[in-house]
């Protein structure tokens, strides 16, 4: 091999070296590249699904609330309909103590 | 191998290695920078899920508030509609008190024995409804005054009729100082203590 052939190979060696670097960075690029696409992919499927936990608990818990308002109301029927008729038995004696007030100036 | 076949190998050798690293580096800082990004998130996800757990609590803290309300509202209500039917029939018995003459002449007397005590003179001026004007023996009331007191009493029935459902006014002789004992002036000033007392029988243990 000639001098002049043995420089051609070792620079035709050269460029195929600069051209396996510039794909290999050209691959880093795209890789990095797909970095923020990957992490918004993700935030949108972490974020969406949490979204979506949260507003199950609430719904669930609105649900709940109802259910105990409505219970509660309904054992608290009870104590007003016993408390009316409690105080509906003692209605007279509260009118004889009234008519004592208004007619002795008792109290 | 020639002396510059190996040296061109050796020059690949090199760059295929680089180029490796340069990529192996790429991808390890890309899973590097994915996975705190996933940590992050998940401490956002968790924010957003420990906020809703919050908010449902409030939520339903509310619905029993609310009912709490509606039923002490409702319970208020009902208390409320009692004692007004109280007061409604203790007016009732005191207006059937005032038809009835052997209970309603007592009462009048009573009024204007403590008229005439308050006022602290012996000659007063009695102011009464129509009705009692022409209805109410007045020489008995006097006499039972009279008697009551332990003295005689000197009472003078105003001739125009005052608008009330019973009771009396006891004025001196000029009027300026009157002593208001109408059934409705007594309703009224003892109404917040007839509230009390009614509360105390109807809702008291």
């Amino acid at each position: 091999m000639s001098g002049i052939e043995t420089v051609k190979v070792i620079v035709e060696a050269e460029r195929e070296a600069a051209r396996i670097l510039d794909m290999a960075q050209s691959k880093a690029t795209a890789v990095r590249a797909q970095l923020d696409l990957q992490i918004q992919q993700q935030r949108e499927l972490i974020l969406q699904a949490a979204k979506k936990h949260a507003a199950d608990i609430l719904q669930r818990a609105e649900e709940e609330g109802k259910v105990e308002a409505q219970n509660y109301e309904k054992a608290s029927e009870a104590t007003v309909h016993d408390l009316v008729t409690k105080a509906s038995l003692k209605k007279s004696a509260a009118v004889e103590r009234l008519l004592g007030i208004l007619l002795g100036g008792k109290g | 191998m020639s002396a510059t076949g190996k040296f061109t190998a050796d020059i690949l050798t090199v760059a295929n290695e680089k180029a490796q690293s340069i990529v192996a580096n790429a991808e390890t800082e890309t899973q590097k920078a994915l996975s705190d990004a996933k940590s992050h998130l998940s401490r956002e996800a968790e924010d957003v899920v420990r906020n809703a757990n919050t908010e449902a609590e409030g939520a339903k803290r509310r619905h029993i508030s609310e009912a709490r309300r509606r039923v002490k509202l409702k319970e208020q209500q009902e208390k409320s509609r009692i004692l007004q039917g109280t007061l409604d029939q203790t007016r009732q018995r005191m207006t059937d008190m005032v038809r009835d003459q052997s209970s309603y002449l007592p009462y009048l007397v009573g009024l204007v024995e403590n008229g005439i005590r308050e006022l602290g003179i012996n000659d007063v001026t009695v102011h009464l409804n129509q009705e009692d004007l022409k209805r109410i023996a007045k020489a008995k009331l006097e006499g039972e005054v009279g008697r009551k007191l332990g003295k005689p009493v000197k009472i003078e029935y105003a001739g125009r009729p005052i608008e009330t459902s019973g009771g009396v006014i006891v004025a001196n002789s000029d009027g300026k100082i009157r002593i208001v004992s109408t059934i409705e002036q007594t309703f009224e000033a003892l109404e917040s203590k007839m509230l009390i007392e009614a509360g105390k029988i109807l809702f008291g243990d």
